[in-house]
């Protein structure tokens, strides 16, 4: 695979490199492999980040999937004794987690890295170097989260206590000491603030780039629906990832340095908890679900022969489905006792939301009318997710009526209702995203046959998964418990439910194996296999370093499709842009760098520790230090000297110049 | 204040300095802050204070980010993409303090709260 | 990305390589200073939820603060922003010596807020027994007023390095001396807020200045050799690599000592004016 990877264009194989020389206040020469363990984890190039987001995301999906196959079959019979109830909460707990923060979102951030600079005619994101540390930080979020696992496996670590097994909610007081004294929950609050912090360096990064960096011509209502969802998605992410944060904080306060947010004792509430969390929760969800309403805007309009009806409301509709997420958290706490203003208010609020998105619907319904339908696997995928999408509205307009919600609150229902949207909404996008762009990015296409089996596989499991949800739920089953009794009346629901489950999960298998076999011996294919609209198809797949030989200049929206149509207008500007980038010097590219890595195992050691800030630091059974602190500080400190070396590297750079052929010679110096 | 010279050899290059501007609103800000200090003791009734309160913060607050942070002069996204914030934390404070002012709120054991509800 | 033609005047204002004409930088930070809006109103929406129905027990405010160092510190940290609008006014008119002694100048004003807070908090704990943990007005207090002393040292820290980064040498690799500079200025600017500035507020308060020396000898002397450090390497030995083309990284650290300022003033009125009343 290093090799398939080391031979293509994507890591600039073929290009001569100029040496880099140590210029002023740094302390090593920047690195120049492109290649190799260095080349991949000194990178700034957004492709290769997008694909090592990818990578770890699917990675996790499958972990996630494997922890729902446990859940699943534990449920499968009534008194079942498949695990114990402390793993079943670990499972569950981590199952959520797994799957929001570590599969979903990172896998719409490999996406935006990869498409949001090519669809915009740029050539990398605007901070390069953050966006790496974005990556690296992710890596250690996700490292926290799971080594409460290895607590299982091995003596030494038991004092982790597990895996988190709190709910991915984590609400208070069962978070606090007296509830939860080991470890899994001080890893827990430790890891998702590193993920916060990597998902909002992050978004910080692509708002600045999607309004500061595009092409010449490409006004905000020529962007594609995808980079505007990005957009509207980068928004949600800086602003709603606050709120947790604090709430962190205070989870963390209350447990390691005695405060009362949530200590009843002492004078707190733990509701606060829940609502600060949901005041970042709901947003959350419309984080996990806009990135794939944009994906499918662009897969529609490619299968379909036409342009996305309705464009400009298509894009206020997500904007308005942004903010309004913002005003309706407390739809998760209707039963909780806020009072019958508060519960109207949200729950007029909630049912406002509904508009947008059905808006958005109807104009999908209406780019497919009168097109000339091509019904290719992603675009099997997308129609998958219009109805699927639909149904977990219908059941989420149900929750909006408070007095309704009240039987369905923590029942079944709701799981059914979010497995709808998250799974039949974001997950079929996604699985429609990797089919669509995958020639694009490996050069390769995926067999139809297999991959159309495996949408049906996952199709028809997933619907035989959760389907039955919505009536266990209204049936009286609720969540997150580890077993049942055999005379409630759900044995068969829960029976058809984890068959559908294994269906399920060998439809995901036979999909990923599928893009396995693809990534070697999936026939090759150009530039532009779907005869699609936008510029990422404009350039060589994979695509190389430098992005675009020419910054292009847009015409209109569909820039790619206008570019078709327009060739002879298209050609002579190509050249023009590409002398006048040689006479300035040439191509500019970022330089790769050490510290963004650095950085993160500062980030790494500091959070592990601090972690355990109240215990003592054991080896061999032996207590060496009578707390983590100092070990903490030292992370700390090789953080803020990453950061500090960091900011006197500069951003460097380097020129390509390209040849007629498009070959690419390196140089250095010269002024930047 | 200090030895601010504007005397850079290319002033006709700059347009012209802000100096006497910053330290003009800088006294302002300081005179409003002790009318603030002042105005708590004076035995004015409780909702004209409150009210006074708020305004003053919100006009030093104002001052200092569209003068010292310059907003005036940047293009209008800049405020646009602050005042998003500002607005979205605003809003969610409000509506915090109600949910928890209201009466279904009051938590079993508490003395008369602060003033607000 | 940063391709400028070191002919002709620079325009402060608009940046001819970007869509919009704003910076990549400040564009960022404004960016960064929305979220951290979301922040701040989390953490005083917190605070001030607690003060809607106060349990028995709690601590009172009014028994607690001292309204005129507050003020005090409110006043220091206004002026602490004129001095950095100053700065950057100075560094886009070229002015490099100008925009080291604003910046000093800053750095200084915003160590007597920090020294203010210290001082504040150590009499709080101590003389006023309200502590983290025996009160939810402790917590909520303390966890947002820590937290914005936080964003203010921080911003002190930026300060030191964009002070330090305007000695930057044009030839030579000066990396060693970069650190040592800096590290002299954090342990100046680290002696004054945590030691000298309570210890003089304390002596303000009556204890008698000898008492003061001798219990901050150890500080005291550390931070004065580090002091003769900082004023031996701001002597400037060659060309630097530093001008007006540097004005868009001072304006953005402004950016984020005005906010830190704003901050104080949404705070100072809603934690503490508001207790008065």
């Amino acid at each position: 695979m290093a090799q398939a990877i080391a031979k293509s264009d994507y890591s600039g194989g073929t290009t001569k490199h100029a040496p880099a020389v140590k210029q002023t206040f740094e302390v090593f020469t920047r690195p120049t492999a492109k290649t190799g363990l260095v080349g991949w984890l000194t990178t700034v190039d957004h492709k290769k980040i997008g694909m090592m987001y990818g990578g770890f995301a699917i990675m996790f999906f499958l972990i996630g999937g494997l922890e729902a196959l446990l859940i699943r079959t534990q449920l499968i019979v009534p008194n079942n004794r498949f695990i114990s109830a402390q793993l079943y909460n670990e499972l569950f707990t981590m199952h959520g987690t797994t799957m929001i923060f570590l599969a979903v979102m990172p896998l719409n951030a490999a996406f935006f890295n990869l498409l949001i600079p090519l669809q915009i005619g740029a050539r990398d994101v605007a901070f390069p170097r953050l966006n790496t540390f974005s990556l690296w930080a992710w890596v250690v979020g996700a490292f926290m989260l799971n080594v409460g696992w290895l607590s299982h496996f091995v003596p030494a670590w038991s004092g982790f206590g597990g895996a988190p097994d709190v709910g991915w909610f984590g609400y208070a007081p069962l978070t606090s000491k007296v509830f939860t004294p080991d470890l899994s929950t001080d890893m827990w609050v430790l890891g998702l603030q590193i993920l916060g912090l990597s998902s909002i360096v992050a978004s910080l990064n692509f708002i600045v780039t999607i309004i500061n960096m595009r092409a010449p011509g490409l006004t905000m209502m020529r962007l594609p629906v995808f980079t505007w969802m990005a957009l509207v998605t980068s928004f949600l992410l800086v602003l709603a990832l606050p709120a947790i944060a604090i709430a962190l904080v205070e989870v963390m306060f209350d447990r390691n340095f005695g405060t009362n947010f949530f200590e009843v004792s002492g004078g707190g509430q733990p509701i606060l908890w829940q609502h600060l969390f949901w005041v970042f929760g709901h947003p959350e969800v419309y984080i996990l679900i806009l990135p794939p309403m944009g994906y499918v805007s662009e897969i529609l309009p490619t299968f379909s022969r036409k342009p996305l009806f309705g464009y400009p409301i298509v894009v206020f509709s997500g904007v308005a489905i942004g903010f309004i997420g913002f005003g309706v958290w407390s739809h998760h706490m209707f039963t909780t006792g806020m009072g019958t203003i508060a519960t109207a208010a949200f729950s007029l609020a909630t049912m406002a939301i509904a508009v947008p998105t059905g808006v958005k619907i109807f104009n999908w319904i209406g780019t497919l009318w009168g097109g000339r339908i091509m019904t290719r696997v992603p675009m099997m995928f997308a129609l998958g997710f219009i109805w699927m999408f639909m149904l977990g509205g219908f059941s989420g307009i149900m929750h909006s009526a408070a007095p309704a919600d009240a039987q369905q609150q923590d029942s079944y229902f709701v799981i059914a209702h979010f497995h709808y949207v998250l799974i039949g909404g974001a997950t079929f996008a996604l699985l429609a995203a990797i089919h669509f762009w995958f020639p694009k990015f490996f050069g390769r296409m995926v067999p139809e046959f297999w991959g159309k089996l495996s949408f049906w596989l996952i199709f028809i499991g997933f619907n035989c998964t959760f389907f039955p949800m919505h009536f266990l739920g209204l049936n009286g089953m609720p969540r997150r418990t580890w077993t049942y009794d055999a005379n409630m009346g759900w044995n068969e629901g829960n029976l058809f439910a984890t068959c559908g489950a294994y269906l399920l999960g060998v439809g995901i298998f036979t999909y990923f194996a599928v893009l396995v076999w693809s990534f070697f011996k999936g026939q090759k294919c150009g530039n532009d296999p779907w005869d699609a609209r936008t510029l990422e198809w404009s350039i060589p797949s994979p695509p190389p370093e430098y992005n675009f030989a020419a910054i292009p200049t847009v015409h209109a929206r569909d820039p790619w499709w206008y570019e078709k149509h327009h060739k002879e207008e298209i050609a002579k500007e190509r050249a023009e842009h590409m002398k006048a980038e040689e006479s300035h010097g040439g191509i500019h590219m970022p330089d790769q760098s050490w510290y963004p890595l650095i950085s993160c195992t500062g980030l790494l050691i500091g959070a592990y520790n601090f972690a355990q800030l109240k215990h003592p630091v054991m080896m061999f059974g032996k207590e060496v230090l009578s707390s983590h602190f100092p070990l903490a500080v030292a992370g700390g400190a090789i953080l803020v000297l990453g950061c500090y070396l960091w900011s006197l590297e500069g951003p460097g750079g380097y020129h390509l110049h390209l040849d007629e052929k498009g070959n690419a010679t390196e140089s250095r110096g010269g002024h930047h | 204040m200090s030895a601010h010279a504007a005397t850079a050899p290319a002033a006709g290059h700059h347009e012209p300095s802000k100096f006497h501007y910053f330290v003009a609103l800088a006294m302002v800000l300081a005179v409003v802050t002790g009318v603030e200090v002042v105005l708590v003791y004076l035995p004015l009734a409780k909702w004209f204070v409150v009210s006074t309160l708020c305004i003053l913060s919100a006009f030093k607050f104002l001052c200092v980010i569209f003068i010292f942070m310059h907003l005036r002069w940047d293009k209008v996204f800049c405020t646009i993409l602050f005042f998003i914030g500002l607005v979205l934390a605003g809003g969610t404070m409000w509506a915090l303090l109600h949910l928890f002012g209201a009466d279904a709120a009051k938590p079993l054991s508490s003395v008369a709260g602060v003033l607000l509800f | 990305m940063s391709s400028q033609a070191a002919t002709g005047a620079i325009d402060h204002h608009h940046d001819h390589t970007t869509s919009t004409g704003i910076p990549n930088k400040k564009l960022l930070w404004w960016a960064f200073l929305a979220s951290d809006c979301m922040f701040f109103g989390s953490l005083i929406s917190t605070h001030l939820v607690y003060r809607l129905n106060p349990p028995p027990g709690n601590a009172v405010p009014t028994q607690v603060f001292n309204i005129e160092l507050t003020s005090f510190s409110t006043f220091i940290l206004l002026m602490s922003s004129l001095l950095m609008a100053l700065a950057v006014n100075s560094i886009q008119r070229g002015n490099i010596k100008s925009t080291r002694n604003m910046l000093l100048g800053t750095m200084f004003f915003g160590c007597i807020f920090l020294g203010g807070q210290v001082y504040e908090f150590a009499h709080f704990v101590h003389i006023k027994k309200m502590t983290l943990s025996n009160s939810i007005f402790g917590s909520t207090f303390y966890t947002l007023t820590g937290t914005h002393g936080t964003h203010v040292a921080i911003g002190v820290l930026l300060l030191g390095m964009m002070y330090v980064r305007t000695f930057k040498p044009t030839h030579g690799n000066g990396l060693i001396k970069n650190f040592l500079h800096l590290l002299a200025v954090c342990v100046v600017m680290g002696v004054s807020f945590i030691w000298v500035v309570p210890g003089l507020i304390e002596v303000i308060y009556g204890t008698p200045f000898l008492e003061f020396v001798r219990h901050a000898a150890i500080p005291l002397s550390v931070g004065a050799v580090a002091f003769a450090s900082v004023i031996w390497y701001s002597r400037v030995a060659g060309a630097v690599e530093f001008g007006e083309k540097n004005a868009g990284d001072v304006e953005a650290i402004g950016l984020y000592w005005h906010f830190v300022d704003i901050v104080w003033i949404i705070i100072f009125t809603a934690v503490y004016l508001l207790e008065y009343l």
